[in-house]
């Protein structure tokens, strides 16, 4: 088949999306089935239908707060994630859900029982076993039309900058705050924005730093302080409400878009219900 | 002259009852101010007042939001 030919196909097998939306779309079982029909990727039919005004159904409710255009750049971005704890496995879920395209997902750690309050990857039944391994099962099951890359194994100073090469935005969800100055380097270096995070107790924070800019990490590195999420653990209510921010940011860039977070810090204590932003 | 205090993560323990509308001595540091309020300086990370990273030897005036963040680095 050549592309005309595709594309009057999925204009064919397409219907009208629910009111109030203006354009059509087309169940994802039509689209895997053309996909293997034709040997195209399902990537590539659901770029080639959105840019002919058809979603493919799963990203129904992305709309309106993307446009057809924006979710087109999403499924032709790439995501650099380190870290596939707390933060990480929640904004992976969220991501290959959204319809990134490109995910490349760094962590070299296994699961332990005291994962399993927050770490959405994790569960009694899979103790032990590789927390990259999980992720690389939850995304391709979550969104086939993701180019999922694993690294299981721990970025270090020498890998870190093949890790977020070719990528239009590195997401540190790094536990503790041993490798979070070299990724900011990593990054700037890279020319790429940073999101950024971290949590203790109900306490935590978000931020997006610009190529180059001033980091979280940066700020903490000076202090002699231990670091509070050893005594106040990290509950799940915090890494999610954290990990949802870092999602959006994250999302926000690859679709085009500046996040109200860039070159700043979300502070917030869901203790109070504080939320306040700060400037880098 | 008053204050709005917040102390994040640990320090939450030493925020002080009034810490919404809290009295500042004339001319108080912030370096001052965490000394009275009996948190340790290293505890202290980053600090901010109204919005932006601030020195310790930022001295307070009526009406500044103070912020007091501890290392936090869990995922």
């Amino acid at each position: 088949m050549t592309e005309d030919e595709i594309v009057r196909a999925i204009a064919a097998l397409s219907q009208p999306a629910p009111e109030p939306l203006r354009f059509r779309c087309l169940a994802g079982q039509v689209l895997a089935d053309l996909s293997r029909k034709t040997g195209i990727s399902l990537a590539r039919l659901e770029i080639l239908a959105l840019q002919n005004g058809v979603a493919p159904e799963k990203y129904l409710r992305n709309f309106t707060t993307f446009s057809l255009d924006e979710q087109v750049r999403l499924l032709e971005s790439g995501a650099a994630l380190l870290g596939l704890g707390g933060l990480g496995g929640l904004v992976l879920e969220y991501l290959a859900r959204s319809g990134v395209g490109r995910i490349r997902a760094a962590d070299g750690d296994v699961f332990e029982e005291s994962n399993c309050n927050r770490q959405i990857l994790s569960s009694p039944a899979n103790l032990g076993q590789s927390k990259a391994g999980a992720a690389a099962a939850r995304a391709r099951l979550l969104n086939p039309a993701c180019e999922f890359e694993v690294w299981p194994k721990f970025v270090d100073a020498a890998s870190v900058a093949a890790c977020v090469r070719d990528r239009e935005v590195v997401i540190d969800a790094l536990g503790g705050l041993a490798m979070r100055r070299e990724l900011a380097e990593a990054a700037a270096v890279a020319g790429v924005p940073l999101v950024t995070a971290g949590v203790a107790g109900l306490t935590g924070w978000v931020a997006v730093v610009a190529p180059g800019s001033a980091s979280p990490a940066g700020l903490f590195a000076a202090s002699k302080g231990q670091s509070a999420e050893i005594v106040s653990g990290t509950p799940a209510p915090a890494v999610g409400a954290a990990a949802s921010v870092m999602a959006g940011c994250a999302l926000d860039v690859l679709r085009g878009r500046r996040p109200a977070l860039w070159g700043k810090m979300l502070l917030f204590d869901l203790a109070d219900a504080t939320f306040e932003t700060v400037v880098l | 002259m008053y204050a709005a205090l917040k102390c994040y993560a640990t320090l939450s323990a030493l925020q002080p009852e009034n810490a919404g509308h809290f009295p500042l001595e004339p001319d108080e540091t912030v370096e001052r101010l965490i000394a009275r309020l009996g948190i340790p300086g290293e505890e202290v990370a980053v600090v901010f007042v109204n919005g932006r990273t601030a020195p310790r030897e930022t001295v307070l005036a009526d009406g500044d939001r103070v912020g007091l963040f501890p290392v936090v680095g869990g995922g």
